[in-house]
Order: structure tokens, then sequence, then C-alpha cells
């Protein structure tokens, strides 16, 4: 396996641990941090003239996102 | 004791509960583990369910969990992981998504090949879009 292939895995490895410690951060008690969930829910609340901007991003990211891995 | 501004209870319906609807995803996922990438059917089987479910989360008629008014000064923090992230599916796809350089699509796609990752996948995508729906 080259050097590169390796530091590529163990960015996204990190990526993902990344996640997983904020998220474990932001359900201990008395956090400052947002919880995952919070943040999404705040994004899909935008909303630009009475569109709800932010809820037809975050749901349709979601979408391609199966389609991306799942489907193509 | 700094209160979290999302402590609001709303009513849900038992059927809108996960303890309810993520079973009903299992057979889905089960089904769609069956489905080979690029295929047709597989096409057609996300496109439907995502659909579906796109169009349920725009809907108004499902119930919705109570949103914070604001977010905690902490969000920062979770600009480390996206920025982690960013970087290297950029510099990997800039260098042509190869195999010395792979992205994170080229290194899941020999895993989701696989019968069990693949239906994992598929439940763990479905629930996360049946959260956000309910978000």
């Amino acid at each position: 396996m080259s050097l590169t292939r390796l530091l590529a895995i163990a960015g996204f490895v990190l990526a993902v641990l990344a996640v997983l410690a904020v998220e474990w951060a932001a359900r201990r008690p008395s956090s400052r941090i947002p919880t995952l969930g919070d943040v999404s829910a705040l994004v899909m609340r935008y909303d630009v003239g009475g569109i709800p901007v932010g809820r037809l991003a975050i749901l349709s990211f979601w979408f391609w996102l199966g389609w991306h891995f799942l489907a193509r | 004791m700094e209160q979290r501004p999302e402590l609001t209870v709303e009513p849900v319906s038992p059927w809108a509960r996960a303890q309810v609807m993520l079973p009903v995803f299992v057979p889905f996922a089960l089904l769609g583990g069956l489905l080979p990438s690029f295929s047709l059917a597989a096409n057609l089987y996300v496109l439907a369910l995502g659909g579906g479910l796109l169009l349920a989360g725009m809907s108004s008629r499902l119930p919705r969990r109570a949103a914070p008014v604001t977010l905690l000064p902490g969000v920062a923090w979770w600009l480390v992981p996206v920025a982690v992230f960013v970087v290297v599916e950029v510099i990997t796809f800039g260098m042509g998504s190869t195999h010395d350089y792979p992205t994170l699509s080229l290194l899941a796609d020999p895993l989701l090949d696989g019968y069990l990752v693949r239906s994992m996948a598929y439940f763990g995508w479905l629930a996360g879009f049946w959260g956000l729906v309910r978000r």
C-alpha cells in the first residue's frame, strides 16, 4: 500500500473519529457544543421568502448521498 | 446549570416514533442490499425511497421535533471534522481519485459490494433520512 493511500485512509478515519468525539462532547451534561442533530435542525429552519431553503438543501444532500453510494 | 434551548417536548404520533419506523426500514434495507450498484433497479429503488422521504420531509403533515432557537457557542467545533474531511477529499479528488489517491467513494465501493455492508448502509441512510424528516 502506498504512503499516499495510507494517508488518505487515515484522514477519512480521522474525520469520522472527530465526528464521534465532537458528538460525544456535545452530549455531555452542560456541554456548550450543540449536537449534530441540533445543528442540522437549525439549518433546516432557514427560510428565504417563505421557501424552506435549508430544509430542502439538507434533505436533498442526504438524498444525493444515498444515490451516490448505493445506486450510481 | 445552563438550560438547552430545545427542551420543549412536542406530542408525537405513535407511528412517527423511531421505535416504530426503524423496524419498518429493515426489510427495505435487506431488499436494497440485493441490488448492485450502477443497476437500473438500484437507481429506481433509491429514487423511489429517497423521493418518498424527501416529499415526506418537505410536507408539513409529519410531526417535527423542536429545534433550538440559537446554537450553543461551541458550534465551531464541528468545523474540525468537516475541515479534515474536505482537505482529504479535495486533495484526493484533485489528484484524480486513483488507487494511490482514493476519494471516499473509491474506498467505499468495494466495501459496498458485500450484501451485509450494503444492507447496513441502506439502513443507515434510511434511518438518517427519517431522522432528518422529523427535524
